[in-house]
């Protein structure tokens, strides 16, 4: 029995540019949470995060004809959805919320002094993040969230490695003192 | 107080260096290093069915727009065959005559000085200011990229950065937090409401020029 091969990026893109919008539902489908992490660790929460991804795939739609490795869509919606979390972050001088649900659960009653511990130290470290540059809270967002080697953040974002490696660094002497004033 | 981490410490965070290797003088640092980057949320996140539709609702209303398929015919691409029915007499006359014409009048300007950078300073008055970056389409927004360094002249930053032919959006980053556009440039919408400055090279002879 032949089973038919699901269509590549390219060739979902080709039909589209062709007139087939409904092909879009399928990049929609295959990417929608690929990102979605590092966009609401990016933002703060889950709900900005669904936002910047919506506001993401139209405009990648919008600009689909500029897309020149069709085969690459994914390495360049995220640049789109990358942009879209730095605009919102330099646009937002208010304190975006922290993602705090999971941290509550964590901290129940039943929970032992070692999880409530390390759920204050959660809570903390976001706060911290909060007061991180967006390209700072990018790299480690892409570094220690993701988990990502320098070389593939370099891949995927067009930075030289020595200058994420800088940005990083200035990142943790950041939140350290952040920390400490936290603490 | 110092807040620096150590350097060797970084590179324990990095994971370039063990914990074992790590001098025992640095231990402690070091650990509490790793256990304030071990409390990061890594718990997945997914997003609700309905971001699909709401997607496609909003793609099929752009689709439908006359002006944004105007919009996406205008940037997309777009094979031209173009045939031509020439005599072989008059093909050898029109290459002739190009050749005359390349000698007598002669291309005035060189691809190669096209392909080069322009060098472009950028100058800015933030008095008070710790630090001063320029960050833009031209370095991937990278605000390390490209450091203002202070003048003689008090508040005054500049730096000089190597622009390709063509249009480029940028803003600066004062003291790392707060981004400025460019008070002597002209700003675009970025899209997602904030503005941009804008600063454009065109070909000149012999390279390029900022507008």
């Amino acid at each position: 029995m032949r089973v038919a091969q699901p269509l590549s990026d390219g060739e979902v893109v080709q039909r589209i540019l062709a007139g087939d919008v409904e092909q879009y539902a399928v990049l929609v489908k295959r990417y929608r949470d690929r990102y979605a992490r590092y966009a609401a660790r990016m933002l703060g929460s889950p709900d900005a995060a669904e936002d910047a991804v919506q506001d993401a795939f139209v405009r990648a739609y919008d600009q689909l004809a500029q897309c020149r490795e069709p085969e690459k869509f994914a390495g360049w919606f995220f640049l789109i959805l990358r942009n879209r979390c730095f605009a919102e972050r330099r646009r937002s001088h208010r304190e975006a919320r922290p993602l705090g649900m999971q941290d509550e659960a964590i901290a129940g009653p039943d929970r032992s002094d070692g999880q409530i511990e390390r759920a204050e130290d959660r809570r903390t470290l976001e706060r911290a993040l909060e007061r991180l540059t967006p390209e700072q809270r990018d790299v480690f967002v892409l570094k220690h969230v993701e988990e990502m080697s320098y070389e593939e953040i370099a891949a995927l974002t067009g930075a030289s490695v020595p200058s994420l490696k800088m940005r990083m660094h200035r990142a943790y002497d950041r939140l350290r003192a952040q920390l400490k004033e936290l603490s | 107080m110092k807040m620096e981490y150590h350097p060797l410490v970084k590179q324990l965070l990095d994971g370039e260096l063990t914990f074992a290797n790590l001098p025992p003088e640095l231990r402690a640092e070091g650990e509490q290093a790793l256990r304030w980057v071990g409390a990061i949320d890594r718990t997945p996140v997914a997003f609700p069915a309905a971001l699909d539709e709401r997607v496609m609702a909003q793609v099929r209303r752009h689709a439908k727009s006359p002006a944004g398929r105007a919009w996406r015919w205008l940037l997309g691409s777009r094979e031209i065959d173009i045939r031509f029915h020439v005599r072989p007499w008059a093909a050898l006359g029109l290459a002739a005559a190009a050749a005359v014409a390349f000698v007598v009048v002669r291309p005035r300007f060189e691809t190669a000085a096209l392909r080069a950078p322009t060098y472009v300073r950028f100058i800015f008055y933030a008095p008070g200011a710790r630090t001063v970056s320029v960050a833009g389409s031209f370095n991937q927004w990278d605000a390390a990229a490209a450091p203002l360094v202070p003048t003689a002249s008090p508040g005054v930053w500049t730096t000089t950065v190597a622009l390709p032919l063509g249009q480029h959006q940028y803003a600066f980053l004062v003291d790392g937090v707060r981004w400025v556009t460019d008070p002597t440039a002209p700003t675009v919408d970025d899209g997602f409401g904030q503005r941009n400055s804008v600063v454009a090279v065109a070909a000149q002879d012999g390279g390029g020029r900022a507008l």
